[in-house]
Parts: structure tokens; C-alpha cells; sequence
């Protein structure tokens, strides 16, 4: 018999919903993201948005799936990390509807989820993965029974820094994608700082560094490229630091910032410098969004996890660490 | 003669022979999905540093290789061939009093350094090498700075951390307690500051 598993995703600015069976189709993945008029996210608005969105959403990912509400044999959430707020919006969704429709509940780490949702697109069985977006910058790969962070931003994430730069540019949110296509107009490379601190780095002394060009006059598209070419390069360093250390076969790019096409072309000269693998996870699997939950929670079923409703709170600072992987023992 | 005996990450290190002895060559290539002035400056910076800081280091007291040439047209260094095994390697065969006293040099060693306002920028068991006669050297000051501040220090004991937890991560305990006694033993009270920073940068960290 196949296994439906609803997967609910709202640790931040975006709610997912998503449909995935135990045979790895993704049946349905609806989401919906949060832009602000102007700055940044607030965790409120943001849960607003959620419960708010929620319902619909969900309708919308059992509608297209082709099932009714009675076939779902297992309700998943992302339970941390994130914002607390949306985080407990999403979870009492999910704890609603395993109450309601008396089906098994799956607590599910967020970044966890990033991992096995690329794994899953991509058929790596292990490899390191380069998690990149609005609020992580992290090098993680398996080891002893757990996804080890072996390296990550000291500061903000990268998809933080392009935001906040970008903010200051005067872009709107994401200014992921037009900072991308500013870039490409650029020409004239500015020394920026370039801080890797062994497998860690740092981009708040870029950003400030950034922000001064601007002031100084440095035309926008310059700016783009220089702070594309020094974020990613630094992001590429730490990548292939954790290649060479693990001595991996396969590299995994995945998160909001995947989509951007200079960073996959970087990520992918560094699998070719040391003759791994790579695959950028497709951007409808690479975002936040549910179908990855739903799939990770399949993963914890069959190895044996469930959660009870009353000790299902929610961990807005859970570690890729602290979860022992089961499915991978 | 030359034979690869390591690919890291940023260079390659190549064991050859010249005068009749046996050196390492470390070579840092280009890398061609970097930026050109990017990687040009990183090649270059990291090689000057690393020559200048290996001697830095070995004057704070810490056994490093010595430098015999050095070329910043191709990026290369010559410099001592230390017969032993990585850290790494080894510390998991290790008997556990042996391991102790190794991580605790280990500290010792970087409290030198630090003493010395000197930071190691990557100071992983990778780049600790023990030798024959059980002597321990450190390696790879590619990313070493002077002048290091209590944060830069933090930093630097906050990867030694985050070394342990990845790498070694059924012994990580006994290790980062061995590590950080030979590391106060040798500083003594003024290791507070920069072990409470450590801390510190540890918590900074996203989900602590």
C-alpha cells in the first residue's frame, strides 16, 4: 500500500504545503511567500500570513494531489529552526489535522529536510551539501549517525546579505534575483573583504564594505558583481574545504539561493576541480516549501519516529546536529 | 622525484627531492571558477603569509617547518618534510592518555601562538602533524594573522570546537577538555577572555 504523507512547511517567511508518497512522488507542493511593501520579515506578519494563507494552501496541495483529506496516512511539520511564531502557527496546523484525521504526527528538521528532499531529486546517497538562503549559509555532510555542520556563516546568512545590501541599493525583496541580474551587466571587480576563517566565513564586513561603495558612488551593477564574485567565492572555499576533508563523491547545492546561476556555476568548477558529482536541486525543491517535509517525514516514519501531540513544541534553534538520523543508521 | 602526498583544498602537496634531501613543495593552483583577481590575490597573499608566518610561529616556540624557498610568480614553498601522520588520522587508535597528552599540546601550542598575538586561521587536527618520535607540529598557516585580537583568538578556539564536533565526534568531549587544559595551563588567567569569547561566538552561531 502507498504511503500519503502531507508535509507542512513555515519556519519563515514562506508556508508550504506538499503531498509526497513513500515511493518519492511528489504529488503536490504548493506554497506562498510572504513579500513585505518594505523591510524586512517580521515574525508576526509573517505567522499572520501563515495562518492566514494556511488553509487554502493546504486545500489547494490535497486538491492536486488527486486524494481526499481520508487518504493521508501521516501529517508532517518543520518543527525548527526558525521563527517561533510561524513556527507554532504551522505546527498547530499539523497537530490539528493529525488530531482530526487520527493519523500519525512527524516532527521534521527544517535543514534536514533541504538535504533529503536534494537527495531524493538528485539520487546522491551522501554528500556534501552547500544550504544556502535567507537565514542559513551552511556546509553540512553526514557523519556518525548525524548531518554535521562542518562549516557556516559566523554572522548573516548569504540570502540576508544580499536582502540587506540589496535593501540599501533600493531593490525590493528578494533582491537575490535582481542583484543576479545587475551582476551580469557589471565589469569592474572592487576589492572586498574576503573573510574565511578556517571552514567558517563571515559577510557582515563585506556587506559594510559593500554598502560604502555605494556611498562612494561605485555604479550598482559593479557593486552586484563584486559582492556576487566574493560572497560565492568565499562560499566555493569552504565547499571545497569540506570536500577535501570528508573526501565526499558528491556535492549538493539547495536553498532560495540555489537559483542563482553564478553561484551554481562556481559550486560547480569545485566539483570538477575535485572530480565529485554535483546537482543543484531544482527551484521548486530548493525554496522552503512542504513536499520536502512531507518526504523527510516519510523517511522518520519508516524508521520508527513519531511524535505525540504533547510533546511536540516547537524548537525555533534546533541544531542539523542534534537529530540522530535514523533512516541512515 | 615528486610524488602527491595530500590534495587539499586550496593546494597541493607534493613531496620532492633537491640538494639529495627530501622537501614538500605546497602548491597552491589557480582555481578557474574563481574570480581572476580574486584568485590571483588569494594565491598570492596566502603564500607570502604562510612563509612569513611559519617563522613567526617557530620564534613564539611552536615547531613548525622551516622555509627553504619560496616562488610568488607559481605559488609554491618549499619547506621541511615532516615524516609522521596527520592528527586526524590517528587519534582515533590512539589509547586515551595518549590522546590527551597530544591534545593537550595541541593547546599548548596554539597558547603560543596566541601569547605571541598570533592566530593559526585553521587550526583542525588536519593540520597538526605527529611524527615519528611523537613530536607534534603544526602545519598550514596559509590563513594566520598577527596582531590578533581577543575576537580573532575566540575564533580561532571556536574552530578548534567545531573541529572536534565534526571530526572526532565520539571523542569530541574528552578532547576539547584536553585541548583547552593545555591551552589555560599555558596562559594561565588571561585565558578566560578569549575562552569566554569562544563561547560567545559559539552562541552567535544561528541555532545555539
Amino acid at each position: 500500500m502507498v504511503l500519503f504523507c502531507l508535509g507542512l512547511e513555515g519556519t519563515a517567511h514562506s508556508f508550504g504545503a506538499g503531498v509526497v508518497t513513500d515511493e518519492g512522488k511528489v504529488l503536490s507542493n504548493e506554497w506562498d511567500m510572504l513579500k513585505p511593501e518594505q523591510g524586512g520579515i517580521h515574525p508576526r506578519e509573517a505567522s499572520r500570513h501563515h495562518s492566514d494563507l494556511g488553509p487554502k494552501i493546504i486545500l489547494t496541495a490535497i486538491e492536486k494531489a488527486g486524494i481526499n483529506f481520508s487518504d493521508i496516512n501521516l501529517i508532517a511539520f518543520s518543527r525548527g529552526p526558525g521563527l517561533g511564531p510561524c513556527l507554532r502557527t504551522t505546527a498547530t496546523m499539523a497537530r490539528t489535522l493529525a488530531l482530526k484525521l487520527d493519523v500519525p504526527l512527524v516532527d521534521v528538521n527544517h535543514c534536514v529536510a533541504h538535504i533529503e528532499i536534494g537527495c531524493l531529486e538528485s539520487e546522491f546517497n551522501d554528500p556534501v551539501t552547500v544550504y544556502v538562503s535567507g537565514g542559513n549559509s551552511q556546509v553540512i555532510a553526514f557523519a556518525g549517525g548525524r548531518f554535521r555542520t562542518f562549516g557556516e556563516t559566523l554572522d548573516i546568512a548569504i540570502g540576508n546579505m544580499l536582502d540587506v545590501l540589496g535593501r540599501e541599493l533600493g531593490m525590493g525583496f528578494p533582491a537575490g534575483p535582481i542583484i543576479e541580474k545587475l551582476a551580469n551587466e557589471g565589469s569592474n571587480f572592487h576589492n572586498l573583504p574576503y573573510s574565511v576563517k578556517g571552514m567558517d566565513l563571515s559577510y557582515s564586513g563585506m556587506l559594510t564594505a559593500a554598502k560604502k561603495l555605494f556611498s562612494e558612488g561605485v555604479p550598482i551593477p559593479d557593486i552586484c558583481f563584486s559582492v556576487q564574485e566574493t560572497a560565492f567565492g568565499m562560499l566555493a572555499e569552504i565547499a571545497e574545504r569540506a570536500i577535501a576533508h570528508t573526501k565526499k563523491q558528491e556535492l549538493l547545492l539547495t536553498g532560495g539561493v540555489a537559483r542563482n546561476n553564478r553561484l551554481t556555476e562556481i559550486l560547480k568548477g569545485v566539483s570538477e576541480r575535485h572530480s565529485t558529482k554535483f546537482h543543484r536541486v531544482s527551484p521548486s525543491l530548493a525554496g522552503d516549501q512542504g513536499a520536502m517535509i512531507a518526504w523527510n517525514g516519510i523517511l522518520q516514519f519508516k524508521a520508527g519516529h513519531t511524535i505525540g501531540i504533547s510533546n511536540s513544541h516547537v524548537l525555533p534553534k534546533w541544531r542539523t546536529d542534534e537529530q540522530d538520523i535514523l533512516w541512515r543508521a | 622525484m615528486e610524488e602527491i602526498i595530500a590534495r587539499g583544498a586550496e593546494s597541493i602537496i607534493l613531496k620532492t627531492e633537491r640538494w639529495n634531501r627530501i622537501f614538500v613543495l605546497k602548491w597552491r593552483q589557480s582555481k578557474p571558477y574563481l574570480f581572476r583577481d580574486i584568485d590571483s590575490q588569494l594565491r598570492k597573499t596566502r603564500t607570502s603569509r604562510e612563509c612569513k608566518m611559519l617563522s613567526v610561529a617557530r620564534a613564539l616556540g611552536v615547531s613548525t617547518p622551516a622555509v627553504y624557498a619560496v616562488d610568488l610568480d607559481d605559488y609554491t614553498i618549499l619547506m621541511d618534510y615532516i615524516e609522521g601522520s596527520q592528527f586526524k588520522q590517528i587519534a582515533n587508535s590512539l589509547p586515551k592518555n595518549q590522546l590527551k597528552k597530544f591534545c593537550s599540546e595541541f593547546g599548548t601550542s596554539i597558547a603560543l601562538l596566541h601569547q605571541g598575538d598570533v592566530v593559526h586561521g585553521d587550526p583542525t587536527t588536519s593540520n597538526v602533524i605527529i611524527d615519528s618520535k611523537s613530536k607534534l607540529w603544526l602545519v598550514d598557516f596559509g590563513l594566520s594573522e598577527m596582531n590578533a585580537t581577543v575576537e580573532m583568538k575566540g575564533v580561532d578556539l571556536h574552530l578548534i570546537h567545531r573541529a572536534l564536533e565534526t571530526t572526532h565526534w565520539d571523542l569530541q568531549e574528552c578532547m576539547l577538555e584536553a585541548t583547552i587544559k593545555g591551552y589555560s595551563d599555558t596562559i594561565g588567567e588571561e585565558a578566560k577572555d578569549a575562552l569566554a569569547r569562544m563561547e560567545e561566538i559559539r552562541e552567535r552561531g544561528r541555532y545555539h
